[in-house]
């Protein structure tokens, strides 16, 4: 990781010394040493904060919104998980790829920062990363290193499937405690490349059928709702369970509706390409009918 | 414990709200209305321009404001006024279903249904079913804004332990 680590610096350094970028969107160390967070750099010198570590995990693309106004030149740093943000923020017409440069980073999976915040000794990949079956750039202006070997290679549902295998009461019992854990920080949605809507539904005040209590059914309204709104366009990088301050289980609520997706109307990951429509954007004649 | 809105008490009636598109629906269930095919109360008709019109939220929003089941009904597929709004409709509650389910809504408590308009008999079948489910079923408890049963059985719970 660390002659990774060097190579980046270096190719930032190059790209702001010949200015074909302006800004490079990297990762630089925070306080402790499972923290790792998002940086600008904009000139030479500071390359020297960029890293490339096990805690990495955060998605950049999403900084890149705040950037399609501006007449900077933006490289950015970009794992799989990043690069299928990308695709998905392209798709969903929120940037246009030719104004950024992408620079590849194949990605070893990373650590589990929750887990070593607690204190554990062998602290395990993110549950996300334990799953990727993308961890190489599906899009890139240039790829640094050498692409790895994926760590999974069919989805893994099965801890969606052990909520499924529930009685009823059992299950909105468990929804009802995990939500009512919830404090409305809206920390998932922010982070969420699937999650780029101008104007989300729960920022209006008087949409008059979403509401901001904090309680265990407003709460599962928001959780549902997101899930939702996600389903088909969730890129599984985890980064909702990563910021969680409440350890609410969201991706169990997003890989249920990709499990469903796939079942219903054939396998599709989300941001792997730019042409196609989101399942739930399109629709086929020949669906499966269940209502008559 | 008689003013707990979910006690299933011996004269439960079941609210159960149905979306009904304008232009099949509606008129099915109207046709249902002047052919005097008896059909349960319990029904709450709103008439929706298109199945497709129904937000998925506005079916969990019923549940949290005390409805105990929710009917969306629509044109069949192929025959929607504005030609492909039910094929939308359809992708979006065959994940909707299952969702809510997921989530601990019992099966049969929300429900999608193709209804046209020379099919007064037809709706005045499905709400009698639905409300029969319904009433086997009891309340509705999961969602509810003003119910917290589960949290007092999770108190219950905590002490036991």
């Amino acid at each position: 990781m660390l002659e990774m680590q060097q190579e980046m610096r270096k190719v930032a350094k190059e790209l702001l010394e010949s200015g074909e970028a302006t800004v490079v969107i990297g990762w630089e160390k925070g306080a402790l040493p499972y923290q790792t967070s998002p940086v600008l750099i904009r000139s030479a010198e500071e390359t020297e904060k960029l890293v490339w570590d096990e805690y990495c995990q955060q998605n950049l693309s999403n900084y890149l919104i705040d950037f399609v106004y501006s007449d900077e030149k933006v490289a950015i740093f970009a794992k799989g998980c990043d690069t299928r943000a990308f695709n998905r923020l392209v798709q969903d017409k929120r940037i246009k790829a030719e104004q950024f440069t992408v620079i590849g980073v194949p990605c070893p999976g990373m650590k589990d920062r929750k887990q070593a915040a607690k204190g554990v000794a062998d602290v395990p990949l993110a549950k996300a990363c334990q799953e990727c079956r993308y961890p190489n750039p599906v899009y890139a202006n240039r790829t640094l290193g050498q692409p790895v070997t994926p760590r999974a290679t069919a989805p893994d549902y099965s801890d969606v499937e052990a909520i499924e295998a529930m009685s009823a009461d059992e299950k909105a019992k468990f929804w009802q405690e995990q939500y009512s854990k919830c404090i409305r920080c809206y920390a998932c949605r922010n982070v969420c490349p699937a999650c780029n809507c101008t104007n989300c539904i729960f920022d209006q005040s008087k949409s008059g059928w979403q509401s901001k209590d904090i309680n265990a059914s407003e709460n599962q309204f928001y959780g549902i709702t997101r899930a939702f709104h996600v389903a088909g366009r969730c890129i599984e990088c985890g980064q909702c369970d990563m910021v969680c301050p409440s350890d609410v289980p969201i991706m169990l609520m997003n890989k249920k509706a990709k499990k469903d997706l796939d079942q219903l109307f054939g396998q599709y990951d989300a941001g792997l390409e730019t042409e196609s429509l989101i399942p739930l954007g399109r629709y086929d004649v020949n669906d499966p009918e269940e209502f008559m | 414990m008689s003013n707990n809105p979910v006690e299933k008490t011996e004269n439960f009636e079941p609210k159960i709200l149905v979306f009904a598109c304008n232009w099949c629906t509606y008129a099915g269930a109207d046709l249902a209305g002047v052919s005097r095919l008896q059909y349960p109360p319990n029904v709450r008709v709103l008439r929706v321009p298109c199945s497709c019109r129904v937000n998925p939220q506005f079916v969990v929003r019923a549940f949290q404001r005390g409805i105990d089941g929710v009917l969306v009904a629509g044109c069949h597929p192929g025959d929607c006024h504005y030609t492909t709004g039910n094929y939308y409709t359809r992708r979006r509650f065959l994940l909707m279903t299952r969702m809510l389910e997921y989530v601990g809504i019992d099966s049969g408590r929300f429900q999608t249904r193709w209804i046209s308009g020379s099919e007064g008999p037809k709706f005045q079948e499905v709400v009698t079913e639905m409300t029969e489910i319904i009433r086997q079923l009891g309340p509705n408890q999961k969602l509810r804004d003003d119910v917290t049963i589960e949290m007092q059985d999770f108190e219950e719970e905590a002490v036991n332990e």
